[in-house]
């Protein structure tokens, strides 16, 4: 099986890279574009460089493959120099998807996407196995390899720019700011792709952004850089947004970094709220007694699968028994793995209070409510407990 | 002139008479007329030589420019600083009057189809070199990017990206090219080049069925190679040819 083979592969194919006091001068510029950088990417981790522009980090990035030569100091792909090959050959082992995409024109979306397996001197048969399980890979059309590129969408041009920096299994990917030229609602989209798919490859990738909240999303670690290409702070978003390094770090993070943790909290690191639950046929006189010490003035109508259906109100409990269709609709539904952050939003979105959170099979777990999130982000916790649940303080 | 003379004896029966009957024994080739459908039936082969001739003048011409003009313009893009000369240098060329040119051309190469392709090739020069500059030019940078970010070697990136991609400004001064030298090959005859301008100086400018047969060939011949080039661009450029998404 030749899929088995590439994905054996794929997982073995990732280097750590090292910068090592790595520095870029350009000619006639008397300050270094890139001073001294040392840093250290391990195998398998998006690593993000991040900072204002002008800070360095496109040139950093780019002296990993040399479309920048390194003026003094040098890096590492595991334990090779990058200098101890040609230029050319150097590219071929390392995958390059820059903001403008950069498709060719005149090629197919297939002939695009080996172009870099052709350069290796792959057999056509090979070659185009890899293509075709690469376009399943990033989720595109099969019909779509005949195309040309004009005849894609700019997300959909962009996923074939990453399949073709993926093609020959590189150990290390650079990504030049690859979603920053894609409308909002398909940025997100492709990120998410990007990020399942790395959960499937592994690769070491040094990912350019200056958008702050795309680096917290999609780094393992963010390097968040200041003229000169120093680094200010190095470390996972949480540490980041938690604890800045300085000053630079914190206003480059933002004042609202509290709520850009949320980004990193999933709906099960909170300490939910319990719903008072009703189902259809129950004496409303045994709901009542429940609301009497509940969280939540108002009762939510379940399922015998304890699955929600929607809220009770006042007028549903006047009578003998609870009815079976509730007075309000269920509202927004969200599930314990969500991103508190999307959470959020949907209550916001929704206008709603609470929020029904449910297990995998669709079962109730708690309640969300806005009160909870912002107490969670008041909380001293908050600033020095991460990914934990939080209690929610009594009063 | 015994016609004339029968004619003129006529005397008095009418002008009108005389004159219809002038027409129609005259030769259409001593009158004025536009055109004379006999005498071009019965002398179109005459035509044939010169019409080789031209072509031959023209895709010699072409073809010689094509490889001079686009090996300065490799040159001109790996080296930058070229391009200004090479553009005032083929510039120069290009503002010579023709006729001029090949006058100056006699007393050094003398009189012949070589002298002619000389000054016609170096009259394409301009063109070609100025578009291919352009073709290069207008790749997008990020696509050139790309192909180096892979691994492209500087002479993968000409061939397998950047030409494919001029080759629709490339043809189109190919076309300029070819339809200009196709006009300007008629005065090769000065030079003694042949081609369609020879019927053209020996048959005098005044009788016109010459020029019109001789101007409409290379007329069609110019329509011709224009048509054709442009349909081996199109061939050769697929991807122009979608629908945008």
């Amino acid at each position: 099986m030749p899929s088995d083979e590439l994905t054996e592969k794929s997982s073995a194919g990732a280097s750590p890279v090292r910068y090592a006091g790595a520095t870029k001068r350009y000619p006639g510029s008397a300050k270094a574009a890139v001073e001294d950088l040392t840093l250290e990417v391990p195998a398998g981790e998006i690593c993000v460089l991040v900072g204002p522009s002008g800070c360095g980090k496109t040139t950093a990035m780019r002296m990993v493959n040399r479309m920048v030569e390194i003026s003094e100091g040098d890096i590492l792909i595991g334990d090779r120099s990058v200098r101890d090959r040609s230029p050319a050959q150097l590219r071929r082992e390392i995958g390059y998807v820059i903001q403008q995409v950069g498709l060719f024109p005149h090629r197919t979306i297939a002939e695009n996407i080996v172009a870099v397996p052709q350069l290796l001197g792959w057999k056509k048969e090979r070659a185009a196995a890899r293509g075709a399980e690469l376009l399943a890979l990033i989720g595109l059309d099969p019909d779509l390899a005949d195309r040309y590129p004009a005849q894609l969408s700019g997300g959909q041009q962009q996923r074939v720019g990453v399949a073709r920096a993926l093609a020959a299994d590189p150990l290390v990917m650079l990504m030049d700011e690859p979603f920053g030229a894609i409308d909002p609602i398909n940025r997100e989209r492709l990120q998410n792709e990007f990020l399942r798919l790395q959960a499937e490859i592994g690769k070491t990738v040094l990912f350019v952004t200056h958008d702050i909240d795309e680096a917290i999303k999609m780094g393992d670690r963010i390097a968040i850089m200041r003229e000169g290409g120093r680094v200010a702070q190095y470390a996972t978003p949480a540490e980041i947004l938690m604890d800045p390094a300085d000053e630079f770090v914190e206003d480059f993070v933002g004042a609202d970094r509290a709520l850009k943790r949320l980004a990193l909290m999933r709906v099960a690191d909170i300490d939910l709220w319990k719903a008072p639950l009703a189902q259809a046929g129950q004496a409303t006189a045994e709901v009542r007694a429940d609301l009497e010490d509940a969280e939540i003035p108002y009762p939510l109508l379940v399922d015998g699968e304890r699955r929600p259906l929607g809220w009770l109100s006042e007028r549903d409990l006047a009578g003998e028994k609870v009815p079976a269709r509730p007075d309000s609709p269920l509202g927004p539904l969200l599930d314990r793995d969500d991103i508190m952050r999307d959470a959020l939003a949907d209550l916001l979105q929704g206008e709603a209070q609470y929020a029904a959170v449910v297990d995998h099979e669709g079962r109730i777990d708690g309640v969300l409510s806005v009160e909870i999130i912002s107490e969670f982000l008041a909380s001293p916790k908050a600033k020095t407990e991460e990914h934990s649940a939080v209690e929610r303080p009594r009063g | 002139m015994a016609s004339v003379t029968t004619l003129a004896a006529v005397g008095e029966v009418g002008k009108g008479f005389i004159h219809e009957r002038t027409s129609e024994t005259l030769p259409c080739q001593a009158t004025d007329k536009l055109f004379c459908w006999d005498w071009a039936g019965e002398h179109i082969n005459r035509y044939e030589t010169p019409t080789l001739q031209h072509l031959e003048l023209v895709a010699i011409s072409v073809l010689i420019g094509f490889v001079i003009a686009f090996a300065l313009a490799l040159l001109a893009h790996r080296h930058q600083w070229l391009q200004p000369p090479l553009l005032a240098g083929t510039g120069v060329l290009y503002t010579i009057p023709s006729v001029a040119f090949f006058f100056l051309l006699l007393p050094l190469t003398g009189r012949g189809m070589d002298t002619a392709i000389i000054a016609l090739s170096a009259y394409t020069l301009q063109i070609i070199f100025r578009n291919t500059m352009i073709g290069f030019a207008n790749v997008p940078r990020a696509v050139v990017d790309a192909a180096r970010g892979m691994g492209q070697t500087d002479r993968q990136v000409l061939w397998r990206v950047e030409l494919p991609l001029a080759m629709p400004e490339i043809f189109a001064g190919l076309q300029v090219a070819t339809v200009s030298t196709v006009a300007i090959a008629t005065l090769a005859a000065f030079a003694g080049g042949g081609g369609l301008g020879e019927p053209i100086l020996k048959g005098g400018i005044s009788f016109k069925t010459n020029l019109i047969i001789a101007g409409g060939i290379a007329f069609l011949i110019a329509v011709i190679l224009g048509l054709i080039l442009f349909a081996v661009q199109r061939f050769l450029t697929p991807w122009r040819r979608v629908r945008q998404a």
